[in-house]
């Protein structure tokens, strides 16, 4: 056991906190806007002041524009981001998903093509894995890709794209082969969105803001090119991007959960409702439960960096978390008092906000089922 | 950064595993469990035990091996090892249900060797880490079972309020009336100290912990880390064994593990273990290498999630063994009976997340900092 950070790593967090100061919430950032387009701008801008400190893409390798940070460090970045109530980069799915992909799968042309944009944000990332009926049954895929000359002709639907309306590229997972076992048959393709053929409808959450949308899809085409990782090999190239985003957004979450967990124990405090007995309790809890997602984060990390891979916390972890977060925001509307209800910002919106959280990225259900057959290796689910 | 134990600290924990695999089997547990005649433990020399709730030799063995004082110092006959390699030790024993009072001895000799007078050091610290003396530590006005609390042994009562004082009472001193605890795998005293007066005298019965009444704290602490490391080991016990027992056990034509149902059961479990597990060690180190200012709420944290997983998952161990789960039979319920009194022990989770709570109001978050 060692828990102390490397003089290195002290260095690095200093130099980040230092950055921070000046150009985060508590220097140059200006305060989030409200409505989503404005929000998204603002947060594009914020992006690309990362990228001028060259603090996009951390974890990216230096010839490619990042700093080749370890994972450590790059677990320090982002708890320190979260520190400074500072928000995301603009395109996360580009940065921690779509870009980390390519370096694995992708050949030089699409490298070369696409890397350069990400960091910078002058082209952002959807990603189309979810369908009506696929969502985490993903051998479920039905779009279907048809090659046609030297370019690939995609019809099909798919659900749950985030950022779709602002983004130039889709990560797509689409059927090439209809007569293959159920994941053989996928392909994984870089998708140009500013085509005809792509239609992107916003889809009302019961937040009633439109974060999500569907895309329907109706022969759009995809240059030979653009397939990722070879014909057939789309689970597989798949499989990196989710792995990916498991690992990649667990400490910003914890750092976001630890920030919205201080707030409301200030506003218990001031309230006189954390004397409750009952309410202070209840806010412990939160705080146990919240110190065990850092720790076991960073359990997580000692495993990568220990034996190459993730260890079983990555699905623990994500249930904790949402269920935390859910039993935090509950427990707010219960200090805040029937404030907490009205209007359709703060404690109310997380409130509804939160109930998504179980659900995105894998079910808690499915997070469950994960650890009891490839954690505990219990007999296949029915 | 490294959250997992050091090479060196695996082996020792592999070792113990091992070597208590071969002398604590269930078999051998319950062979101690089901003696007709219990007598009070603690006994100073153990020439002198006869029949107890515990196996002698396994005893006299830890106490050669040095288990019992691997984190006193040196000068004082122990190993000088630290908190994470007494944990690790520990959480074996609980794995093991080993029917010994090493829960108790351990935990003394740490409030002993952090807040103890020099004097109280040189005269209990080689006797605890040695084996041949029982301790047992545990708070004011707790009527619950204390592991290892013996007439004949050393017991620590803690204030039970976190500023309060402690006191040390001595083999004979009176203070401890046997009892029979749920459970049986080892001796339990129950100590009936309502309250001590840090203006009154100790009925000539005991001494103040480190000769005066001070606050207690980093002993104590570290105690509580420990009882949690045995928590964590009895409750993954109760995993390995449910896991194992519901991919053969068939109903319906299909292992019984095979159902969502109870493999979401065993996830939570699973879960549970990790988060207590996770807090625990933490604590460990804060106890050996981090920030004493922190150590009071990573110990809280610690316990309060450990007697909440222990209690969680050995109930669900019961429950997902079935109808046999129930049984006397069945060794399931010696986890079950051990994580009850461990949960208890020193504090359960209510206590220690109003330790938690007290932290919050008094300014701090109890959030490490990422060291």
């Amino acid at each position: 056991m060692d828990l102390t950070f490397t003089p290195e790593q002290l260095a690095f967090r200093d130099e980040l906190r230092t950055w921070l100061r000046e150009h985060g919430p508590a220097g140059a950032l200006p305060p989030e806007p409200t409505d989503e387009d404005e929000q998204w701008a603002w947060r594009r801008a914020w992006q690309r002041t990362l990228h001028e400190g060259r603090w996009a893409g951390v974890h990216w390798p230096t010839e490619v524009g990042g700093r080749g940070a370890t994972l450590s460090e790059t677990a320090i970045f982002f708890e320190e981001l979260g520190r400074a109530g500072a928000p995301l980069p603009a395109d996360v799915l580009g940065i921690l998903l779509a870009g980390p992909t390519l370096m694995v799968w992708g050949d030089d042309a699409q490298k070369e093509r696409l890397l350069p944009t990400i960091l910078s944000a002058d082209e952002t990332w959807c990603q189309g894995f979810s369908e009506p009926d696929a969502g985490s049954d993903f051998g479920a895929v039905k779009t279907r890709a048809v090659k046609e000359g030297d370019e690939w002709v995609v019809t099909g639907q798919k659900v749950w794209t985030s950022g779709a309306q602002y983004a130039k590229w889709c990560m797509l997972v689409a059927r090439t082969d209809q007569d293959a076992p159920k994941h053989k048959g996928l392909t994984y393709f870089v998708l140009d969105m500013e085509q005809e053929g792509v239609d992107i409808r916003p889809l009302v959450q019961i937040t009633g803001h439109p974060e999500f949308n569907e895309i329907f899809l109706d022969g759009a085409r995809i240059p030979d090119s653009m397939v990722v990782g070879g014909v057939g090999n789309g689970w597989k190239v798949a499989l990196t991007t989710l792995m990916n985003e498991r690992a990649g957004l667990a400490f910003f979450l914890q750092v976001r959960l630890r920030q919205q967990l201080d707030r409301l124990v200030a506003e218990a405090q001031a309230t006189g409702r954390a004397d409750d007995p009952l309410i202070a309790d209840r806010l412990a809890d939160l705080h146990v439960r919240t110190e065990a997602l850092r720790l076991m984060a960073w359990k997580g990390l000692t495993a990568i960096e220990q034996y190459g891979q993730p260890g079983p916390e990555g699905s623990l972890t994500k249930w904790l978390w949402s269920e935390t977060n859910q039993l935090l925001v509950q427990l707010a509307v219960d200090v805040v008092g029937s404030e907490a209800l009205t209007g359709n910002a703060g404690w109310a919106f997380e409130l509804l906000r939160a109930r998504g959280n179980s659900i995105e990225g894998g079910t808690t259900e499915i997070q469950k089922n994960i650890v009891a057959e490839r954690v505990l290796g219990m007999p296949r689910g029915r | 950064m490294r959250f997992e134990l050091s090479e060196d600290q695996q082996e020792i924990q592999g070792a113990a595993r091992e070597l208590l695999a071969a002398r604590s089997t269930f078999a051998r547990v319950r062979e101690v469990a089901e003696r007709e005649e219990a007598a009070p433990t603690g006994m100073p020399d153990l020439s002198a035990v006869t029949t107890t709730r515990e196996d002698e030799a396994l005893w006299k063995e830890l106490g050669e091996l040095g288990w019992t004082g691997i984190a006193v110092p040196e000068e004082h006959g122990g190993q000088g090892l630290g908190v994470i390699e007494l944990a690790a030790i520990t959480e074996e024993l609980g794995y093991a249900v080993a029917p010994v009072p090493f829960l108790g001895s351990v935990a003394a000799a740490l409030v002993v060797q952090h807040e103890g007078s020099e004097e109280q050091r040189e005269d209990w610290l080689p006797h605890l880490a040695a084996g041949g003396l029982r301790g047992a530590v545990t708070l004011t006005g707790d009527r619950a079972p204390v592991p290892g609390a013996a007439e004949g042994g050393l017991t620590v009562v803690a204030d039970a309020a976190a500023n309060g004082p402690a006191a040390l009472y001595g083999p004979g001193s009176g203070v401890v009336e046997e009892v029979d605890a749920i459970d049986p795998t080892r001796g339990h005293g129950r100590v009936a100290i309502d309250a001590l007066d840090p203006e009154g005298e100790l009925d000539g019965r005991g001494e103040w912990l480190g000769g005066t009444p001070t606050a207690t704290g980093p002993g104590l602490d570290r105690a509580t880390i420990v009882v949690a490391a045995e928590l964590v080991g009895v409750a993954q016990r109760a995993l390995d064994m449910t896991v194992a027992y519901v991919k053969e056990r068939r109903q319906f034509g299909v292992p019984v593990g095979s159902f969502q149902a109870v493999q979401h059961g065993a996830a939570q479990m699973l879960r549970d273990v990790t988060m207590a597990r996770s807090l625990t060690y933490h604590a460990a180190w804060m106890a050996d290498a981090g920030d004493p200012a922190q150590l009071p709420v990573a110990a809280a944290m610690a316990k309060a999630a450990a007697s909440d997983a222990g209690r969680a998952v050995t109930a669900a161990a019961v429950q997902l063994h079935g109808g046999i789960g129930f049984t006397w039979e069945a060794d399931v319920h010696w986890l079950l009976k051990r994580a009850q009194v461990d949960a208890a022990l020193l504090g359960g989770g209510g206590h220690h997340r109003r330790r938690v709570a007290a932290a919050q109001a008094a300014g701090g978050s109890g959030s490490g900092s990422g060291a």
